[in-house]
C-alpha cells in the first residue's frame, strides 16, 4: 500500500482567539480529489494554508510524505498576480522553481513558453497572452493564477475558490482541467468550493465544515471505489 | 439623532499644517521690503521687455544646434542616472534592504539633494572643464538625488503579493523580484524617468550659464552684450517649444500607464 502523499493527526486551528477546526485526522491520498466545504468564516482557507505549509497548526500535525516540497503548489484565493506583467509572463513564473536567475533573467526556455501558451489556450485565454492582467476581468484572472500553479507541475495542489469568479459552464471545465491534470500525475488535488453541483461532480471525498462548532466537520465519500 | 463632532476634531495633521502654512506666509510679509526708491515699476517693465520683441530669427540655426546639445546632455544624464538610481533605490527602500544600508543610502540622497543643479554644474565645470560632459556629470548627479528616492518610494509601495507567491512556489529571491516585484513597480518606475527628462531638459537650459555646455551659454552671451534682448528671447521660445513638446508627450504616455495599471484597455 502506497503511503498518502500528506496526512494530519488531531489537526486544530485557530485564527487570533477563535477555534475553527478540532480534531481533523484525514489522509489526501493518491489520485483523489478532495472537496473542502463550509459556510464562509469556517476555516476552509486556514486549513488549506495549513496543509500547504503556510501556517503552523495550532494543535496536532500535518505530516508530508512528499519528496522535496516542490510537488506541493497552492492556488490563492486573492491570486497575487503581478499586475503589471503580461498573462503569459504570470503564467510563466510558475516556472522559475526549475531554472536559475541567469536562465531566465532575459528570456525563458522555449520548452516553458510553449508549455504556458498550451495552458493559456487550454484555460481559454489565448487571445490574451500579452495583456497586463491589470486589464483582465476576474475570471480571466483566476484563470492566469490557476496556469500559474499548475505549471510548476504539483503532485499536491491546494485551490483556494479556483472557480469562484467563472460562469457554471467554464468553472466546470476548469475543474476537470485541474482534477486531469493532477491526477494524470497520479497527484492530488485539494479544492475549496461554495458549490454543491460541481463537489458532487467533481469530488471523491468532501470534507464539510461547521461555522458553529470546531468539532462539527464531516468527511464524506462520493465515490463508491474510495476508502 | 444627530451627532456634533467636536470643535477641535477640524484641527487634524492637515489643517494645522494648513494654519501654519497662512501664519508663516503672512509673518514672512513683513520681511519683504523693495528699494524704498521711487521707481517707475510699470515703465521699467515695459521698457525692458520691449526689448526682447520681435524675436530676432537670423540666428535661428545656431540655437537649434545648441538646443540640440541641450537635448543631448539630458539624455545621456537621464539614462546614466536611471542606471545608477536603480542600484541606489534598492539600497534606500525600506521594504528591501537591511538597516544597516539604508539610512546612510537615505543620508547620501539627502545630501546629493540639498545641493542645486547650477551648483553641481560648477563643480563639474572646475573639474572637467567647460564643455558638454560638465553638463552630464552635473545632471547625473542631480537626477540620482532625486531619481532614486521616486524610486525606493515607488518599490516601497509597490504590491508584494505576487512576489510573495512566486517565493511559495519556488523562485529564488532574485527570480521573485524581478517578476513578482518589478513588473508591478515598473510602470511608476518609468514614469518617473519621463518626468525626471523632460526637468533635465529645463536644467540643461540653465547650466550652459556656468559653462557646462547647452543653450544655456548662449541665453548668458545674449544677456550680457547690449541690445541683445530680441535674441535672448528667441532662444526663450525655442526652448518653451521643446519642453512643451516633452510635456505634451510625457503627459500622454504617463496617462496610458495609469490607464493601463488601473485596468481600462489598452490603445485608447
Amino acid at each position: 500500500m502506497t503511503l498518502p502523499l500528506l496526512s494530519t493527526e488531531e489537526l486544530g486551528l485557530r485564527v487570533e482567539k477563535r477555534t475553527l477546526l478540532k480534531n481533523l485526522s484525514i489522509s489526501l491520498n493518491q489520485g483523489t480529489f478532495v472537496a473542502v466545504t463550509g459556510p464562509s468564516g469556517s476555516g476552509k482557507t486556514t486549513l488549506l494554508r495549513t496543509l500547504a505549509g503556510a501556517l503552523t497548526p495550532a494543535e496536532g500535525k500535518v505530516i508530508s510524505n512528499l519528496d522535496s516540497n516542490k510537488s506541493l503548489a497552492m492556488i490563492f484565493q486573492d491570486l497575487q498576480l503581478a499586475d503589471g506583467a503580461t498573462a503569459i509572463n504570470n503564467v510563466l513564473g510558475g516556472s522559475l522553481g526549475r531554472h536559475s536567475f541567469l536562465s531566465t533573467m532575459f528570456r525563458f526556455p522555449a520548452k516553458e513558453r510553449k508549455e504556458a501558451y498550451h495552458l493559456l489556450a487550454k484555460f481559454k485565454l489565448s487571445g490574451k497572452t500579452n495583456q497586463w492582467t491589470s486589464t483582465l476581468s476576474r475570471g480571466e484572472r483566476q484563470r492566469v493564477a490557476a496556469c500559474r500553479t499548475l505549471l510548476t507541475k504539483p503532485h499536491l495542489l491546494f485551490a483556494d475558490e479556483p472557480v469562484s469568479s467563472l460562469d457554471p459552464i467554464l468553472a466546470e471545465e476548469v475543474l476537470s482541467h485541474l482534477k486531469s491534470s493532477i491526477l494524470s500525475r497520479n497527484g492530488c488535488l485539494v479544492c475549496s468550493l461554495h458549490n454543491d453541483e460541481q463537489v458532487a461532480q467533481f469530488a471523491d471525498i468532501a470534507i464539510i465544515l461547521d461555522a458553529t462548532e470546531p468539532n462539527g466537520w464531516k468527511l464524506e465519500s462520493l465515490k463508491e471505489n474510495i476508502k | 439623532m444627530k451627532t456634533e463632532l467636536p470643535w477641535h476634531s477640524k484641527f487634524d495633521l492637515l489643517g494645522v499644517t494648513f494654519i501654519l502654512f497662512i501664519l508663516g506666509s503672512f509673518s514672512s510679509l513683513l520681511a519683504i521690503e523693495g528699494s524704498g526708491r521711487d521707481l517707475d515699476y510699470i515703465g521699467n517693465l515695459l521698457r525692458f521687455t520691449g526689448q526682447f520683441f520681435p524675436p530676432d530669427w537670423s540666428i535661428i540655426d545656431r540655437t537649434v544646434e545648441g538646443l540640440l546639445e541641450t537635448v543631448q546632455i539630458a539624455l545621456v544624464s537621464t539614462l546614466l542616472a536611471i542606471i545608477i538610481s536603480i542600484i541606489l533605490s534598492i539600497c534606500a527602500a525600506g521594504t528591501i534592504a537591511p538597516f544597516w544600508l539604508l539610512w546612510p543610502t537615505r543620508m547620501l540622497l539627502n545630501m546629493i539633494r540639498t545641493i542645486p543643479s547650477l551648483l553641481w554644474a560648477l563643480l563639474a565645470v572646475v573639474i572637467v572643464g567647460s564643455n558638454p560632459l560638465a553638463g552630464v556629470i552635473a545632471l547625473t548627479f542631480y537626477s540620482v538625488g532625486y531619481l532614486a528616492k521616486f524610486f525606493s518610494e515607488t518599490f516601497e509601495a509597490a504590491n508584494t503579493d505576487a512576489q510573495k507567491a512566486l517565493r511559495s512556489l519556488g523562485a529564488s529571491p532574485l527570480q521573485a523580484f524581478q517578476f513578482g516585484l518589478w513588473p508591478n513597480a515598473r510602470p511608476i518606475i518609468w514614469s518617473h524617468c519621463l518626468w525626471m527628462l523632460e526637468y533635465n531638459v529645463r536644467s540643461a537650459s540653465i547650466i550652459g550659464y556656468v559653462g557646462a555646455g547647452g543653450i544655456g551659454l548662449h541665453l548668458k552671451l545674449y544677456a550680457e552684450s547690449a541690445d541683445s534682448w530680441n535674441k535672448f528671447s528667441l532662444v526663450l521660445l525655442c526652448i518653451l517649444f521643446i519642453v512643451t513638446i516633452l510635456d505634451l508627450t510625457g503627459e500622454k504616455i504617463r496617462k496610458s500607464i495609469r490607464d493601463k495599471l488601473d485596468g481600462k484597455p489598452s490603445g485608447t
